[in-house]
């Protein structure tokens, strides 16, 4: 069905959207480390988690993390993909999962952040 | 639209690209590539894994710290210890890419594969020291 009909796209945008993906990446990761394992009851108890998600700012940079890490690695597992010569609906099935189990961990990563209270910790 | 191939070049084989790739001559370059995919591979699997895995915030504190301590002790320290290897590489070989596109960056690249492991092992051993401080 889309035999003939080649994409436009040159691949610049995905490259140069890595690379940016990639630097902040490695600059959020720097800072998860350092909080989770310097002092681990300091990161890695729900007391400490609730209290940082008392913060609106800290909810962003979470979900800004998650969703630059699920685009960065999606989109690498589809760089593997491209690397072989596929077909068209073959790689039309392979993008439409990527995309949409990309989207249901993100979803589901936006839900448990927002699930956290802010006042009142849960029992 | 019918092109001629040309008998003398031999076509990449799909069905054996296990065996070609393998075939090939591996210099570091290969090898950075190689272990970028891998590491990719199993990190963005392992985010897959980590969204599961503190999804019982949503059920309050009980159920997190009930979950959380299955993933606490030694084993699991050394697990997070080998993640962050995958990490480390990934991180480090990906700012080698950058610089490797970079101006004339592609010059250095070997030696900066060597920087990519000295700095990674360096890394690496400060971390399990910061780990297991807390555990030993």
């Amino acid at each position: 069905m889309f035999k003939y009909k080649s994409s436009k796209d040159t691949g610049a945008k995905s490259w140069i959207y890595q690379r940016i993906s990639g630097i902040a990446l490695v600059v959020f990761a720097i800072g998860h480390y350092i909080l989770m394992h310097f002092q681990p009851e300091a990161g890695k108890t729900y007391e400490a988690v609730f209290a940082r998600m008392q913060f609106s700012w800290y909810r962003i940079i979470d979900l800004t993390f998650v969703t630059l890490a699920l685009y960065h690695g999606l989109n690498g597992i589809w760089g593997i993909f491209r690397d072989y010569d596929l077909k068209s609906g073959t790689k039309i099935t392979i993008i439409s999962a990527l995309i949409l189990f990309g989207l249901a961990f993100l979803f589901w990563a936006y839900y448990i952040v927002f699930s956290i209270p802010y006042g009142k910790p849960m029992p | 639209m019918a092109e001629k191939i040309n008998p003398k070049i031999k076509t990449f084989n799909q069905k054996e690209w296990v065996k070609t790739n393998l075939s090939y001559q591996k210099d570091p370059g290969s090898w950075a590539w190689i272990l970028h995919r891998i590491s990719g591979i199993a990190l963005i699997a392992y985010l897959f894994l980590h969204i599961w895995s503190i999804s019982p915030l949503v059920q309050g504190k009980a159920a997190f710290e009930q979950k959380m301590a299955t993933y606490s002790g030694t084993l699991f320290s050394f697990v997070e210890w080998f993640l962050f290897a995958f990490v480390l590489f990934h991180a480090l070989n990906g700012v080698r890419i950058i610089i490797v596109d970079w101006a004339d960056g592609a010059k250095y690249h070997k030696q900066l594969y060597l920087y990519t492991w000295v700095i990674g092992i360096l890394l690496f051993l400060a971390m399990g020291l910061i780990m297991f401080s807390h555990i030993f």
